[in-house]
């Protein structure tokens, strides 16, 4: 029994934190309709930042996830304004292809510069765990990734819908031409949520650095989780997401247990395809989005 | 004068222009086709495309032999992957589960059951068309990217699926077919027989797509992509076509996908179901022009040996130059090379920032 | 006429252009002539794989500079330089095994093998069948020496040896002698083989194997498997894994709070610079298995002994010390040209027989192939991390230092 909950704890931690990167996703989804396949790769990129940071300051890397989230917003905002922003009229295999060429570019051009060593940034306390009762652990490090998770999803929550900025994304996300007619700047806005997405992932990074070991060749592996958090979550919700992503990571938990060890990444797969068999819009999608869903 | 109670559209155009043409009622007008010679002039250059394969392979090493083969089966792979998203427009990112289930449905049946390759190749389609029939029921109401996603999510459990049946498929250890020996059901091939093997997969896939393209039924795709609930109301029954051309896909990618097991000989699912090969597949069809013949045929060849010459010239960097090509060729040329030069040489206008200042925002 | 008439004609045309520009009846350019050696090698330089291709490839570096620079290889009266063509095969078997192809149109028929055992297999499919000849640095896997394979050589001890060596050393060393071990393996082919013979070896020396789980191939979440292993408190717990996993489990068991009183035992990652790197002081005290260490007896005319080479290899990589995955890339391209010389020539064939028939001390152990292609003389050695160095602690008489067993009775 108290595997079952040392699992499930384990699961919601482990959720928690990457639902933060789904979060990201859903909104770059969401309101532009660009499905960011490189996604998993500035989460990666982030983590690199903290490592650099860790390796020439000893900067503490959850420390370290402010100054690769203001990064990785520079970059997504470029690469938005000036690349993306060339292909958002074209049918959607062309963006699912551009940001795929862009993945490649990004995890490539990591190879190249860091190897494909794998690493990770020490610190003195990630692995410690608070102790529950029954012997149950909650990893320190997990516990603060996941931490900093629920706070920056209920920050862009109230950025989203309480400050001029956030509303605008909202109307642009709705309808692109009548938010231009209202003034809206919408190459600049479509620029902002990317940067936003991309500074989420570059702090989720840094934590992942933080608490378990990386590589390039883990992008893609975000990006997936990304997906399928999203589309469990629903968009249309920026808790959606990371609602999605403790689901998963709860029901991959718990899974693991029940099932063999090898049987766990199917477990994902058979969660987003019954979720798109049986209800498209998500957990907690909104029913605007809903009507892109379906024929 | 227009008589609004009028049933009869034809006489009512043809009142008011005054020609009366005795046309009967209701009647829609039969879809325009070329004459005899133009019709037969695509079959003929796909003959003699066809002959010219066979002619280079004498002019082949044995190396070379192996890397236009490959070219071949993603010829054919394009092609196929181009019928549903291209002409449907259900851009289908799990393709490569059904090349992977058509691979280990064949050398599922090779090893347990002792059938020749000859015959394992129509069940790896039948066992690939059904399975996507079958899938296809829910997923095709889906749209968009979420179809993409759902699609994704298939083939990826799928791998998961074939790597957690160790005892049939041999699991992450992958699994043989034995070739050599009295236990071999059909001797393995040899590089020549492959290289002839995938030329006729890929002809048969572009000769299918050719058929299904010139009858009604290509007309009934094209119609669900430009308006799926207009093509509905004008009476295409969508879901049986849809599901009909996802199967037909699934099945030609599972035959190639099967021989592609034979060839490989030892296979595991990690390279069966890799996504890379359902993202090339993709790339092929949009920097060829999706939608058409030629297109697929074209990109394929081009990515192909683009890759194969990056990789041989650039050891360490060709898959980061991969990328940076990709980028520019799907913003420079996103509706495709075949496309581009259709509409620029009938309107004369060649430059290639028209296409970037049509879809940006 | 129409566009597409044009574009049909245009390709058409080019179809036929391209089959008529083929130069089959040209004669392979000579690569063995001229004084030179060519090897062939497909290496993962990208993918998955790179990690240990990136290593794999510094060893045959080694192995073509320290050759050179003894003036090359005597063959028929001649000085044959050795040069190591590299191709990138991505960590994927099907691409090693086309490379191998194109290598042999090119005339190399002399080739040194990938990294890991499923491009291993693959390459050594090819190989038998165009009559080249693979010496194997990195696959150990049992099953490419079932097929009846005779032209791949494995200089590296097989996969059977990887988790039984540690067993051994446990047995012998240790003190108190733990009673219950746990196994954690990975579900490649090669891992389940170690985890099989593993289980085996440690039924037969009396310890009670409690659980064995698996985990995904690559995947650095190792919780579930350590999940199920706390309740049933092993006193050791046995890795079967690459690199990934095998920091994974040092990592998470620390943060679940499964702490073995025998510590942890792991095959590939141990003897690793990355490894000690991303864990730090929770290394300490990890048993690994590796095909060499700097104590490995045997020396040879172009080496040296082991710590001569460790020398040679720190001086060219800026003071690095080498690990097992660079010694074995440099033994299998030592076994090559043994052979070369042996034979008098370069000819695949004879340097097949050549190969078939060493029985040679070298800087990386004893080189003598049994009958499918396998190093059956060699044995493993067991290191232990003592100070954030890997350490030998066994076989006793080529022990650095005393094990330091952690165990309580």
């Amino acid at each position: 029994m108290t595997q079952l909950v040392q699992a499930g704890l384990y699961g919601l931690l482990q959720g928690c934190m990457l639902g933060l990167i789904a979060v990201g996703f859903s909104l770059v989804w969401g309101v532009m309709n660009v499905v960011n396949l490189a996604h998993g790769a500035f989460v990666v990129v982030g983590a690199y930042v903290a490592f650099e940071l860790h390796d020439l300051f000893g900067l503490d890397p959850f420390l370290g996830s402010v100054p690769a989230a203001l990064a990785l917003f520079v970059f997504g905002y470029l690469t938005q304004r000036y690349m993306i922003n060339l292909v958002v009229n074209a049918p959607i295999f062309i963006t699912l292809l551009l940001t795929f060429g862009l993945q490649l570019l990004l995890v490539n051009g990591l190879i190249l510069v860091f190897t494909a060593d794998y690493r990770s940034v020490p610190t003195r306390y990630a692995a410690d765990s608070l102790v529950l009762p029954g012997d149950v652990r909650l990893p320190l490090g997990r516990l603060i990734a996941a931490l900093i998770a629920v706070g920056l999803t209920v920050a862009l929550g109230y950025l989203m819908r309480r400050t001029r900025t956030g509303l605008a994304i909202l109307a642009t996300g709705m309808d692109r031409g009548a938010a231009r007619l209202m003034g809206i700047r919408a190459r600049h806005v479509y620029a902002l949520t990317f940067g936003i997405a991309a500074a989420l992932a570059g702090g989720a990074g840094a934590a992942v650095g933080a608490v378990s070991t990386f590589s390039p060749a883990d992008a893609g592996r975000f990006t997936l989780f990304s997906f399928v958090a999203a589309v469990l979550g629903g968009l249309g919700n920026t808790s959606g997401a990371l609602l999605g992503g403790l689901v998963l990571g709860l029901v991959e938990g718990i899974g693991g247990q029940l099932l063999p060890g090898t049987l766990v990444n199917a477990l994902a797969f058979a969660v987003l395809v019954v979720v798109l068999a049986i209800r498209p819009q998500g957990i907690a999608g909104r029913a605007f989005y809903a009507s892109r869903v379906e024929a | 004068m227009t008589n609004v109670d009028s049933e009869d559209p034809a006489t009512e155009v043809t009142g008011v222009a005054g020609t009366a043409a005795a046309a009967p009622v209701a009647e829609v007008p039969a879809p325009i086709r070329p004459d005899g010679l133009r019709r037969a002039l695509p079959w003929a250059v796909g003959l003699l495309a066809l002959a010219a394969g066979f002619g280079l392979q004498t002019q082949l090493y044995t190396g070379q032999e192996r890397t236009v083969t490959t070219v071949f089966m993603f010829v054919g792979l394009a092609a196929a992957w181009n019928l549903l998203g291209g002409y449907t427009g259900y851009a289908s990112f799990g393709q490569v589960g059904f090349f992977g289930l058509g691979g280990y449905a064949t050398v599922v049946v090779m090893v347990h059951a002792h059938l020749s390759f000859w015959l394992a190749l129509p069940v790896a389609a039948v066992v690939a068309g059904g399975f996507a029939a079958l899938v296809g029921w829910p997923l095709l109401r889906l749209r968009g990217h979420y179809f993409a996603v759902a699609t994704l999510g298939v083939a990826e459990g799928l791998r998961e699926v074939m790597t957690n049946l160790p005892r049939l498929t041999g699991g992450g250890a992958g699994i043989t077919i034995p070739t050599v020996g009295p236990e071999a059901p059909t001797r393995w091939l040899g590089n020549d027989g492959f290289y002839v093997l995938f030329l006729l997969l890929a002809a048969f896939v572009v000769a299918t797509a050719g058929i299904v393209a010139s009858t009604p039924a290509g007309y009934a795709l094209r119609a669900i992509h430009q308006d799926e609930e207009a093509a509905a109301a004008m009476g295409i029954n969508t879901t049986v076509a849809k599901t009909l051309v996802f199967a037909g896909s699934a099945a030609l990618t599972g035959m190639i996908g099967a021989a592609y097991a034979f060839q490989q000989v030892t296979i595991y699912p990690e390279r069966l179901f890799d996504v890379d090969i359902t993202v090339l597949m993709v790339v092929m069809v949009v920097l060829g022009g999706s939608g058409t013949i030629l297109g697929p045929v074209l990109g394929a060849i081009a990515v192909a040996y683009a890759s194969e010459w990056l990789r041989q010239h650039f050891t360490a960097g060709h898959t980061f130059v991969l990328g940076a090509l990709i980028i520019l060729a799907v913003i420079l040329l996103p509706q495709g090379f075949t496309n581009y030069v259709r509409d620029a040489t009938k309107s004369r206008r060649f430059s290639l920032l028209e296409n970037v200042r049509r879809y940006r925002l | 006429m129409g566009t597409k008439l044009r574009t049909g004609l245009a390709v058409a045309a080019v179809a036929v252009l391209a089959a008529g520009c083929g130069s089959k009846g040209e004669s392979t350019s000579g690569t063995q002539a001229g004084g030179k050696l060519v090897l062939g090698a497909s290496l993962s330089l990208t993918g998955s794989l790179a990690r240990e291709g990136i290593l794999t490839r510094e060893g045959y570096d080694v192995c073509g500079k320290v050759v050179n620079g003894k003036g090359g290889i005597a063959v028929g009266g001649k000085k044959l330089t050795l040069e190591i063509q590299y191709q990138d095969d991505t960590s994927k078997p099907d691409t090693a095994a086309q490379l191998v192809d194109q290598f042999n149109d090119k005339g190399v028929k002399l080739i040194l093998g990938p990294y890991g055992s499923a491009t291993t297999e693959a390459a050594a499919a090819v190989i038998e069948r165009n009559g080249q000849v693979m010496s194997d640095s990195s696959g150990a896997d049992d099953n490419i020496f079932s097929k009846g394979y005779k032209r791949t050589f494995a200089v590296l001890s097989g996969a059977k040896q990887y988790a039984a060596s540690m067993i051994q050393a446990i047995n012998d060393l240790a003190g108190p002698k733990p009673k219950t071990v746990a196994f954690v393996s990975a579900d490649d082919g090669f891992s389940k083989t170690v985890t099989a013979a593993g289980q085996a070896t440690a039924q037969q020396l009396g310890f009670q194997v409690v659980d064995v789980e698996y985990v995904p191939n690559g995947t650095s979440d190792v919780s579930q498997a350590l999940t199920k292993i706390k309740p049933k408190n092993p006193d050791v717990i046995i890795g079967s894994a690459h690199l990934v996993e095998g920091v994974a489990i040092v990592k998470q068991a620390k943060e679940l709070g499964v702490g073995p009183s025998g510590g942890f035992a792991e095959t590939v990652a141990p003897p690793t610079p990355d490894f000690v790197q991303t864990l730090g002081a929770s290394a300490e005290g990890v048993l690994g298995s590796t095909q060499w260490t700097v104590t490995t007896k045997g020396s040879d005319a172009w080496f040296g002994s082991a710590t001569d080479y460790a020398a040679t290899f720190a001086k060219q990589f800026g003071g690095r010390q080498p690990e097992y995955h660079g010694a074995e890339a440099t033994a299998a391209c030592l076994a090559l040209i043994l052979a070369v010389q042996k034979a008098g020539s370069t000819d695949a064939a004879k340097v097949r027989d050549a190969m078939a028939g060493l029985d040679e001390q070298t800087f990386f152990g004893p080189l003598k192939f049994s009958e499918n292609g396998q190093n059956s003389v060699k044995p493993m050695s067991v290191i232990q991390i003592q100070g954030g160095k890997p350490v030998t602690v066994w076989p006793k008489d080529a022990a650095e230092a005393p094990l330091k067993w952690p165990g309580k009775a």
